[in-house]
């Protein structure tokens, strides 16, 4: 290579550098301009700080890429303990309208005092000028020990903390009971299967996305209906009848369950966990069938039909998983007075094929008590509440 | 009466007429008075044409341009056949090149639309402008086309159990390695 085409390549590089630098330029995050922060005047939690931590927005290409790490300290300024609660986070502008949420379950936080809330957000989106702030955050619920609940609820968080709170009641009953019965031996005994069942745990990996057709809409010749087999759980107050979904191949869409009311109690949700089995026999937890938002009141006895007009595909290790069997099993029920049915210990240990589900929020909180910090804090953390 | 053409009773007086033109000229002739007068003409004219002196003339310089004349007319036609068969267009090799050309060009328009299709079948989630949800590495991502995407990261802890409902959301849950709470993360399509 002679020494003007050296010179030349030398020259390029650099412009090639120049371009990249100016291409991918960083800044950093103004936290009062990128951020709101909206909690109601009269919200039983009071901000006490924001951090930004190393927050940044990269300009790369046509799109803007903003990295915000932020931690929220918030204080219970109410009477109560907390013990979950659910905040917002609304992107501006973000064209195909998705939301998301940061919720903080098994907590227990007493009047007064302080818990950081870390709310982690990659958002990349075109370039172009905006005016206020990218990133809104709202507090959509806050649950207290005794059940009650606080927020505007646009998520239906009360819903799911009540869920989740009813849940980590049952586990940490279990544990409990395993801990008076039958001594620390029994409660590490008990910790230990949980840890090697949550690590043996299969997961898929899922992508999901509206059907793009109507439900009830015909299926193409490509595809096959699959009915769902079901596990009957004996305290369940509500039992599945029937059920299919559209599969082809990984994608199973449409999912359809034909449900019945045989509590003494009008129903006004359920939610159906759905298992599926892969050509070779292997079972996985594929997700779950709720039922509509709308304002369902199912009656004793009579029926209706949980429907979802979703699709969802799924792969491993990314490889297509081929659906060939289905399984679905009643797992969360919300009576019409508000109280809820989750499976006891007993249901969920009923069948091996419930062994794939995943463990409640609070079960896998006390499995990492036990891994970090030992058997003794496990026994203090279950003396606490 | 049909009368002979002249040219055949001009060959009859020279003797050169074929045995059986002669034979059909001659009965001719015993019928028809005009046809003898004619060809007693010819051959009167052909008696004087023989008496006649030949001129004076170099017969060898005489063949030797005749043969250059002939020579040449040779090479001259040659040439002008030449230039014409230099200047034929054949047409049959150009649409011969004209119909691979046209079918490597739609060949190659045909395996582009193929390949599209093929990509859109295979992944019409990350590709459509239709919102999709996913587990990613770091965390829970809504998609919509490639500069339009929002992710809920994992926050200093691994994803361990990952929750998805057909109503159109999905969630992430992790064990936050600075408090030791439980952190949930969700994500919804609209």
């Amino acid at each position: 290579m002679s020494i003007c085409n050296k010179n030349g390549a030398a020259v390029l590089a650099l412009a090639c550098a120049f371009a990249l630098a100016l291409s991918a330029q960083e800044t950093a995050l103004d936290p009062s301009s990128s951020v709101k922060i909206d909690l109601p005047a009269d919200a039983p939690l009071n901000l006490i700080s924001t951090t930004m931590g190393d927050s940044r927005a990269t300009s790369r290409g046509g799109a803007i890429v903003l990295d915000l790490h932020m931690g929220l300290t918030l204080r219970n300024s109410g009477a109560r303990h907390i013990r979950g609660v659910t905040l917002l986070i609304t992107a501006q502008e973000f064209a195909p309208g998705g939301k998301g949420s940061v919720a903080r379950p098994s907590i227990d936080v007493p009047p007064g005092e302080n818990f950081t809330l870390p709310i982690d957000i990659r958002l990349v989106r075109p370039v172009r000028e905006t005016a206020g702030p990218l990133v809104r955050v709202q507090l959509d619920g806050v649950l207290f020990d005794d059940l009650s609940f606080f927020g505007p609820n646009k998520l239906n968080s009360q819903r799911a903390l009540t869920f989740w709170e009813v849940e980590a009641e049952r586990d940490r009953a279990y544990f409990k009971q395993a801990l008076q019965a039958r001594g620390e031996k029994g409660l590490q005994q008990e910790i230990l299967a949980s840890i090697a069942k949550q690590a043996d745990r299969p997961q898929l990996d899922v992508s999901l996305s509206r059907n793009g057709r109507a439900v009830g809409s015909a299926v193409p010749s490509t595809d096959h209906v699959a009915q769902f087999a079901f596990l009957n759980l004996p305290g369940a107050p509500v039992q599945p009848l029937e059920g299919w979904a559209a599969i082809s191949g990984n994608e199973a869409r449409s999912p359809q369950i034909e449900i019945v009311n045989k509590s003494g109690k009008p129903v006004r949700y359920v939610e159906i966990g759905w298992l599926v089995k892969d050509k070779q026999g292997r079972e996985y937890v594929a997700g779950s069938v709720p039922g509509s938002e709308s304002t369902m009141v199912l009656p004793s006895g009579q029926h209706t039909r949980l429907q979802q007009d979703t699709a969802l595909r799924f792969s491993r290790s990314g490889r297509p998983v081929e659906i060939d069997g289905m399984t679905a099993y009643v797992s969360q029920v919300e009576f019409a007075d508000g109280r809820v049915w989750v499976p006891s210990r007993r249901d969920l240990d009923s069948s091996p094929l419930l062994r794939v589900t995943a463990p409640s929020p609070e079960e896998q909180r006390l499995a990492d008590i036990y891994a970090k910090k030992g058997l003794g804090a496990l026994v203090l953390e279950l003396g606490r509440y | 009466m049909n009368h002979p053409r002249e040219n055949d009773l001009a060959l009859l007086a020279g003797g050169e007429a074929g045995r059986i033109r002669r034979f059909l000229l001659d009965r001719h002739l015993r019928e028809c008075a005009d046809c003898r007068e004619t060809v007693a003409e010819y051959r009167e004219l052909r008696a004087d044409v023989a008496e006649l002196e030949p001129p004076d003339l170099n017969w060898s310089v005489l063949a030797a341009d005749i043969r250059a004349n002939i020579r040449l007319g040779l090479e001259a036609g040659a040439c002008v056949r030449a230039t014409p068969a230099l200047k034929r267009w054949n047409a049959r090799p150009a649409i011969a090149l004209a119909g691979l050309l046209l079918l490597f060009v739609g060949g190659f328009f045909m395996r582009d639309v193929r390949l599209r299709q093929l990509i859109s079948e295979q992944t019409p989630m990350a590709e459509e402008a239709t919102p999709v949800l996913q587990m990613t590495g770091s965390g829970v991502e809504i998609r919509s086309g490639t500069n339009n995407s929002l992710t809920l990261l994992n926050h200093h802890g691994t994803a361990t159990n990952q929750t998805v409902s057909a109503r159109g959301d999905i969630g992430t849950r992790y064990v936050d390695s600075d408090t030791g709470s439980v952190t949930i993360n969700n994500v919804y399509l609209q």
